[in-house]
């Protein structure tokens, strides 16, 4: 891993090798066979340091997301950022990846990202605006300097950011800087004031719990954190054997998450009674524990003696209270600061301080100064106190509260400037606009969740000429050189974190600072808080009418990613609805209120109203509809808006919990008269979830586990066949995922998408079933009901059969075995008669119906896989085991004259996967990680039994911990 | 006694309408069956106006298609395979009962053969080459189509003879040249009396190239039988082949509905059902249409009519065979599909249209009033035609749309390219027939001559016979 | 009534009959005749290129070995067209100011890259990759051809897929010793039959003959 060193843009510079290989992407592949392309050799005139033509590279460096770290590696192909990878070395990634990680290289060649700075009077380059902000601004009311001049940016952790803060202050010593992302936390900030009486963040180590209760904290799903949690909840979730111990979770939450599908336990309560049931739990803790301490006990014990599901809660409690000290409570960032208070309390009375939960100093900049929000601001606008606005990296105009106006009071600034990837709201609404640049294009650095600081180096040179918001940082403090890289080194020389090359080219070989996390602070919990936060949940349940629960949406985050096709159309983790995010309902009151799938209903709340398609769906509570935020953008692949923006109905007054709301179908007249329903088709990407009791998902409970560890075996066994074996030689390949830890998240697939060039169909064509993702998360329903049930998450991809019944009716044998065991597709030799996937049983084979890939675009194909033939219109694909990843570890195995490693050949799914459920490897090898899962008692193979096809993807059957006590 | 008394006496005494009620001489019979040619009717100029519009239809549909792909259909996954196969099985069905007619009634010396044999055959033709269109068609590159036949190519590879659709590809192919062949031989004779009558020199002419100077030797009859002969024993086979190797393309497979081996004589019993249906949609219009009452009897409404209840009977028959092998098989798919999705499923009443109609239709003819009214007979077959073409439709897609995984059930629904296409090839097998019925004799008048004949003898004999009787007593 | 057709037309329905049948057969055969011509393979077809490079000179006069300059066909899937920096290692001294190196300079001095013409073309979904087959004893001459004879360079094999296949089913008669890979002058000994036996045996040479050894 080296620094790409004078890396140019392929398609802007010729730069042949890359040439080749973005036409070799144009998958003439699967068409011109018989007319190879004729375009000519462009070698490089000076080839860069390290660059060997053909061969791809990888360079550590760091996404943020709400200001957060996570330490990636990408892949770059002679200077084209292709895939991104999870950094082993960084605490936040531990070799994983998320869901926006993975996508976020798409954003990176959008074709609609924003190109032209511009004043409002008309074009204006990067020059112009440093030539009228460079020099100390004369507007800007002198004495004293800085008076109105107001900055917005996203919550940073950059140390860069916070020195270039600083600059800009010395020069405005009246400069104002708030911090802006509608899905920070900061009831947290404020409930760790009130009760450490200091801002701090909470380190949660559910690798060292035995017992998590989750209050409406979807904490392996939406969290910036999710990656590190659900991989640190894993080790604790990971059964092997009978003798193997499993952690227990409680979730009581509203709409259902990640973490609520596979939860032991979960209760579905609405917004207003998730705090009373947590309250009800509070107090049969206290009650279990004499050591509790009298302020907290005395304000429980003051509160109405019927608490909701009191039995449930009690239940749980005694199962914490057996496991004090290795138990961890969390509760959500949409819950507010009181309750985080009660959390913090409760981590107390276990004693889980200090175990596996403990406090450091945040890594937010200015977290929980007065300054910190919009509040300052926005006076400040009404006081027509503002002449310069400048708004960096963030969309208040979209995403701050409805009541907050931010549009029509930013309209009075007399000078705005605004800086962004795209023409957002605000961007429209400023007289200055900047592009910004991708992440992957500028220099930078971050903070992690637990202090670690990582270095961002980008990857290319902007694409479209953008700049970093640290470079208008700089030009306001009047920085002559304003380089982010020169910026960067001179800090942390000056700050000491890399005082020597050697250093920092480790850094940044590494892409962090080894050692630079926080020291554990120990903090006391003040018993005084407790009373006034219990006092306050309780009075501030006040439900009624229909409630409405406002949720970050598992896959657009808070709208950062509403233009990323990827994210589009990968189903939602829960729903699998694609193209949209439909309001939430339960199936009981979808029946009361006589709503149908589609249905495009009126949501009114006070005085403000939203139009929205309803989706009557498993596990959300009674009379309350589940929005997620971040949707409806225009998007170009659709020529029309995506899904309902519900940033309209949030308001500084309710940020999350709405209690009291109507919900209206809208009619339409007919056009033969009378009235119709207005609808909508919902693409869903799986429209049934009922498993007809066939033997798919096999689960069972840990105590059957210990009684009958092979429980699965009657459906396993091997049957007898007419075919015989393939000849098999060399490794033989095989897969095993584990349904106990996967979470669902669905990394996996969008890591498939990025590896492979698969393409996205639309709306249309996901409605219509044409979706091409290799590997799906299928869900499947279990227990009675409709709503009280667990949806069941189940990677489904290519088994690659020893008796593949797509193989043999192939009529021109472009899918056929490999001597290593793999279900071979070739595209080149496909005509498309489609009888593979007729006769697939797992139904994983995709097909090209129309022409799905962009020839025209050009900064699309840069992302493409060089690695793997684009597929044309009318062939056949499928999942392959990333066969270019196993060719390639062969071929440098066969040069170095050894055999392959265990681990060697890691797939994308399995690379991406938080959790580790999915291990690849040689099944031949007794000594490898696959052989030895899929030799485990609860190791089976979907359909086996049933149709003798032999899988080579087996799966370890799920299994959940309950607790007795817990009523149904 | 008069050659009608006489005829009327015969039918009589054997107790069914004649095969062949004209005693014209052959003279007449020759000018009165070439009269369509010669002369061309106003109706025929409109109808083949519409049939060719129709046909440019389709023709439009399919360039639609070959250049845009063929997610211009309905299809998805998992219903990969839905109206193209379809309209395959479905028209490679009708292409049975004209080879079926031809040959095997010939071998078995069917006197009624004669009348219908060939446009039978002709119907046949043009069904196979709307059938043979589809396998192309539904392919997502049509243009490597000929990568599934074995011939050395510079890849050194080899289709795959495991699959069925090499199979498919060498009987249809096979069928095609055999009946294309058979027609033509039988067409040589008439041809020739085509030369011989018509009415201009260039029509002569080319009528005479076609008829490949055929003379009527005695030499020339013996070769002619000869071969005939031969051909419809070659022929005889490949009628129950094509349509078995067509069973085959869902028998090999595993699906639940599909993976069944009651398929080859399941289908080839559907396909002659099918064929004998649409030889009496086209029977009963052009006999009605050119007059030829004298010539297609009664007698032949009701042999074609009971073909129809005996294959119909089969096929009801392997309804019943397959709903109780899944049951008595005991697969928890098979069972899912056959007795669950097939009976109440989403596509379940086009289920239930067909077992009516099939049940119905075929058992109206045990009343010989039905089996002998050509009305009634064309208002049974086309509901048999519909119900053939349902049939196949729901035997592909609700073993498809519902397969083993839950996660992957989707419907399927057609599009108007869907519906552009079968439309289309039902109006360019009409354009065809009526190409053929215009050009060439449609009834075999060397043979329908030669039955006269034979019929007249026979005749005598029997009035001979009753003359004694009389005298005896 | 006179013949409808003269006597000559009995000899020339036969003659139709038999150019018929003629025909469809040189229909089904010309096709498969021709994808294996050089013209439709594009084989020995030399072309003009940007610069007047001589493979003769470089090589045989001066005696530089293939790796210096296509240097990544050893560890990496292309052999590389040297960047002309390494061209003007040498002819920074050498024939500085030759017009024949115009193009050259202009290159090195403009950061322009030169247009070299592809000569070797394979299907983009044909992963070929030059490491691993000169790492098993595939020399350059094995698939190149003479290019130290050629004035300008042309492909010597027809890079068909059944050509491929050949030498990956039997590799043994194209196998020499790692350290002659580049030597022009190797040519098969008399008892290649076994000296290929033995370096497969020693190199573990075995090749793939499934379909994602080239194809992915």
């Amino acid at each position: 891993m080296t620094t790409p060193t004078g890396h140019r843009l392929p398609l802007l510079e010729d730069d042949g090798w890359s040439r080749r290989h973005v036409l070799q992407l144009l998958g003439m592949g699967a068409l011109a066979a018989c007319q190879p392309p004729r375009e000519p050799i462009l070698p490089y005139t000076v080839q860069p340091a390290g660059v060997v033509p053909g061969k791809p590279q990888f360079y550590a460096t760091t996404m943020t997301l709400d200001g957060y770290a996570t330490g990636l590696l990408v892949e770059s192909h002679v200077g084209r950022p292709t895939k991104i990878e999870g950094n082993p070395d960084h605490p936040a990634s531990l070799g994983a990846t998320g869901l926006q990680h993975q996508a976020s290289i798409l954003d990176l060649y959008d074709p609609s990202r924003a190109r032209l700075p511009r004043r409002r009077e008309g074009p204006a380059g990067w020059e112009t605006f440093v030539r009228e902000f460079g020099p100390l601004l004369p507007g800007a009311g002198v004495p004293p300097p800085g008076e109105g001049l107001h900055f917005v940016l996203p919550p940073t952790t950059s140390p860069l950011a916070a020195s270039l803060v600083d600059a800009v202050r010395t020069r405005y010593p009246r400069a104002a800087f708030h911090f802006h992302a509608p899905l920070y936390a900061r009831a947290a900030d404020e409930a760790a004031r009130a009760a450490f009486g200091q801002v701090l963040a909470t380190q949660r180590f559910f690798d060292r719990a035995t017992r998590v209760l989750a209050i409406d904290a979807d904490f392996l799903g939406t969290s910036p954190f999710g990656v590190r949690w659900s991989h640190d909840f894993a080790q604790r979730r990971r059964v092997h054997g009978p003798a193997d111990d499993m952690n227990r979770l409680y979730v009581v939450e509203s709409d259902l998450g990640l973490a609520g599908a596979i939860a032991d336990h979960r209760l579905r309560a609405r917004p207003s009674e998730v705090p009373l049931v947590f309250l009800a739990i509070a107090r049969a803790l206290v009650r279990g524990s004499p050591r509790a301490p009298d302020a907290l006990r005395g304000a429980l014990e003051r509160l109405p003696a019927d608490l909701p599901h009191a039995p449930w809660a009690e239940a749980a409690a005694r199962d914490l209270l057996q496991h004090a000290g290795d138990c961890v409570v969390i509760v959500g960032d949409t819950q507010p600061a009181e309750v985080h208070v009660l959390a913090h309390a409760l981590n107390d009375l276990l004693g889980n301080v200090g175990r596996t939960v403990a406090y450091t100093p945040t890594a937010i900049v200015e977290a929980g100064e007065a300054s910190f929000g919009l509040e300052p601001l926005l006076a400040a606008m009404d006081a027509r106190a503002v002449s310069t606005l400048v708004l960096l990296d963030v969309d208040p105009v979209r995403d701050a509260f409805a009541d907050d106006r931010f549009g029509a009071r930013m309209a009075q600034v007399p000078q705005t400037v605004c800086l962004s990837l795209r023409e957002t709201a605000t961007a429209k609404a400023s007289r200055w606009f900047l592009p910004g640049t991708h992440w992957l294009e500028s220099w930078g650095d971050a903070r992690a969740f637990d202090g670690t600081l990582s270095l961002r180096q980008p990857l290319v040179r902007p694409l479209y000429g953008g700049h970093d918001a640290l470079e208008v940082l700089a030009v306001f403090a009047g920085l002559a050189d304003t380089n982010p890289w020169r910026l960067l080194r001179t800090l942390h020389q000056r700050t000491g974190a890399a005082p020597t090359d050697a250093t920092w080219n480790a850094a940044v070989q590494r892409g962090l600072f080894p050692g630079t996390a926080f020291a554990e602070v120990a903090a006391a919990f003040r018993a005084d808080a407790v009373a006034p936060a219990v006092n306050a949940m309780a009075t501030r349940a006040r439900p009624g009418g229909i409630e409405i629960a406002l949720r970050p949406d598992p896959r657009l985050h808070d709208g950062t990613f509403a233009h990323n096709e990827w994210l589009l159309e990968l189903p939602d983790p829960i729903t699998r609805v694609s193209w949209d995010n439909p309001a939430h309902v339960s199936h009981a009151t979808a029946r009361r209120l006589d709503l149908h799938e589609g249905d495009v209903v009126e949501v009114r709340w006070n005085d403000r109203s939203l139009r929205i398609p309803v989706l009557p769906t498993e596990g959300v509570a009674d009379d309350t509809l589940a929005l997620t935020l971040g949707w409806g953008a225009w998007v170009a692949r659709e020529r029309d808006v995506v899904g309902t923006d519900a940033y309209p109905l949030r308001t500084r007054a309710a940020p999350w919990d709405l209690a009291g709301a109507t919900v209206e179908p809208i009619e339409r007249p007919r056009p033969v008269g009378g009235t119709e329903r207005v609808r909508v088709e919902l693409a869903s990407g799986q429209p049934h979830i009922d498993m007809h009791d066939r033997p798919i998902l096999l689960h069972d409970t840990l105590e059957t586990f210990r009684n009958q560890p092979d429980f699965v075996r009657p459906h396993d066994d091997r049957r007898p066949s007419l075919y015989g074996a393939w000849t098999q030689h060399g490794p033989q390949w095989g897969m095993s995922i584990d349904l106990g830890t996967c979470t669902g998240c669905a990394t996996c697939v969008i890591a498939c998408q990025a590896e492979n060039n698969i393409p996205t169909v639309g709306r249309i064509g996901t409605a219509k079933g044409r979706a091409m993702h290799w590997l799906r998360i299928d869900r499947y329903r279990l227990g009675t009901g409709e709503d009280d049930v667990q949806l069941l998450p189940q990677p489904m991809l290519c088994q690659h059969c020893e008796k593949a019944p797509c193989e043999y009716v192939c009529p021109v044998n472009a899918t056929v075995h490999s001597p290593d065991g793999l279900n071979e597709m070739v595209y080149n030799r496909c005509i498309g008669t489609r009888f593979c996937s007729n006769n697939c049983p797992y139904k994983v084979r995709r097909f090209n119906f129309l022409e799905y890939n962009d020839y025209e675009a050009e900064t699309p194909k840069m992302q493409k896989n060089p690695d793997v033939t684009v597929r044309a219109r009318g062939v056949m694909e499928k999942c392959t085991y990333c066969v270019q990843r196993i060719r390639t570890a062969q071929i440098e195995a066969r040069i170095e004259r050894r055999e392959l490693r265990d681990g060697e050949v890691r797939t994308a799914c399995q690379a991406a996967c938080p959790t580790g459920a999915i291990v690849f490897g040689q099944v031949s090898d007794p000594n490898s990680g696959v052989a030895a899962l899929q030799g485990l008692p609860h190791s089976y193979a979907v359909l086996q039994h049933e149709l003798g096809t032999e899988p080579r993807t087996r799966y370890l059957a799920h299994l959940r911990n309950e607790n007795e006590e817990v009523p149904a | 006694m008069d050659t009608r008394a006489e005829s009327a006496a015969y039918s009589k005494a054997v107790d069914e309408p004649s095969v062949l009620l004209t005693r014209a001489p052959d003279a007449v019979l020759t000018r009165r069956l070439l009269a369509p040619i010669w002369v061309g009717g106003i109706t025929w100029k409109v109808l083949f106006l519409v049939t060719a519009g129709g046909t440019a239809i389709m023709a439009l549909a399919i360039a639609y298609t070959v250049i845009t792909g063929i997610g211009v259909w309905g299809n998805d996954i998992p219903v990969a395979w839905a109206y193209a196969i379809t309209n395959f099985v479905w028209w490679i069905g009708i292409g049975h009962a004209g080879t079926f007619i031809s040959a095997i009634l010939l071998l078995l010396e069917q006197p009624w053969r004669t009348s219908i044999n060939r446009f039978a055959e002709a119907m046949t033709l043009f069904a196979v080459l709307n059938a043979a269109m589809f396998p192309v068609l539904h392919l997502g590159r049509p243009w490597l189509a000929y990568w599934i036949f074995p011939y050395p190519s510079t890849m050194q590879v080899w289709p795959q003879f495991r699959s069925a659709l090499p199979w498919d590809a060498a009987a249809i192919s096979t069928y095609g040249t055999v009946s294309l062949i058979f027609w033509y031989l039988g067409l040589v004779p008439d041809l020739a009396a085509a030369r011989d009558t018509a009415p201009t020199l260039l029509k002569r002419r080319l009528y005479g190239i076609f008829a490949l100077g055929w003379r009527g030797s005695s030499a020339h009859w013996n070769h002619y039988r000869i071969a005939y002969g031969i051909l419809g024993g070659l022929a005889t086979p490949l009628v129950l082949s094509v349509h078995t190797v067509v069973s085959f393309d869902f028998a090999i497979a595993q699906l639940p509905g599909w993976h069944s081996t009651i398929f080859p004589p399941y289908f080839v019993a559907g396909a002659i059902y099918s064929g004998f249906a649409m030889v009496i949609t086209l029977m009963v219009p052009i006999r009605r249409i050119f007059g030829l009452h004298e010539v297609i009897t009664t007698r032949h409404l009701e042999a074609v009519a009971k073909m129809t209840l005996v294959t119909g009977s089969i096929v009801y028959y392997a309804y019943a065979v397959e709903t109780f092998l899944a049951w008595y098989g005991g697969s928890e798919f098979e069972m899912y599909t056959m007795l669950k999705d097939r009976i109440s499923g989403p596509y379940a009443w086009i289920v239930w249209i067909v077992y009516g109609i099939n049940f119905v239709a075929p058992n109206l003819f045990w009343f010989r009033r039905i089996r002998r009214s050509a009305i009634a007979l064309f208002a049974i077959s086309i509901f048999i035609n519909v119900a053939m073409w349902l049939e196949r439709f729901f035997l592909i897609v609700t073993s498809l749309h519902r397969d083993f995984l839950p996660s992957s059930w989707r419907m399927y629904l057609p599009t108007f390219v869907d519906g552009a296409i079968i439309l289309g090839t039902l109006f360019f097998f009409l354009f065809l027939f009526l190409l053929f019925l215009r050009f060439v004799p449609f009834v075999p008048i060397s043979e329908v001559k030669e039955l006269r004949h034979e019929l007249a003898k026979e005749e005598r004999e029997l009035a001979e016979r009753a003359k004694e009787a009389a005298h005896g007593r | 009534m006179p013949a409808l057709f003269p006597r000559w037309s009995n000899s020339a329905l036969w003659g139709a009959l038999i150019l018929g049948v003629a025909g469809l057969a040189v229909l089904l055969l010309a096709p498969m005749i021709w994808v294996r011509t050089p013209y439709d393979t594009h084989r020995l077809h030399p072309l003009d290129q940007p610069v007047l490079f001589d493979h003769r000179h470089h090589v045989l006069d001066d005696g530089i070995d293939c790796l210096y300059c296509h240097y990544t066909a050893a560890v990496s899937r292309t052999a590389s067209v040297p960047p002309t920096e390494l061209c003007m290692n040498c002819h920074g001294q050498i024939w500085p100011d030759s017009p024949l190196l115009e193009p050259l300079r202009r290159s090195w001095f403009t950061g322009r890259p030169i247009p070299w013409r592809r000569v070797h073309r394979l299907p983009d979904f044909v992963y070929f990759s030059h490491a691993p087959h000169v790492n098993a004893g595939v020399g350059c001459s094995s698939c190149h051809g003479q290019v130290e004879t050629m004035a300008l360079v042309f492909a010597e094999s027809p890079m068909q897929m059944g050509w491929c296949l050949d030498c990956h089913r039997n590799p043994v008669p194209h196998l020499r010793p790692l350290d002659r890979i580049t030597d022009v002058n190797w040519r098969p000994p008399p008892d290649q039959a076994v000296q290929g036996l033995l370096l497969q045996r020693e190199l573990r040479v075995a090749p793939p003959t499934n379909c994602t050894g080239c194809h992915r």
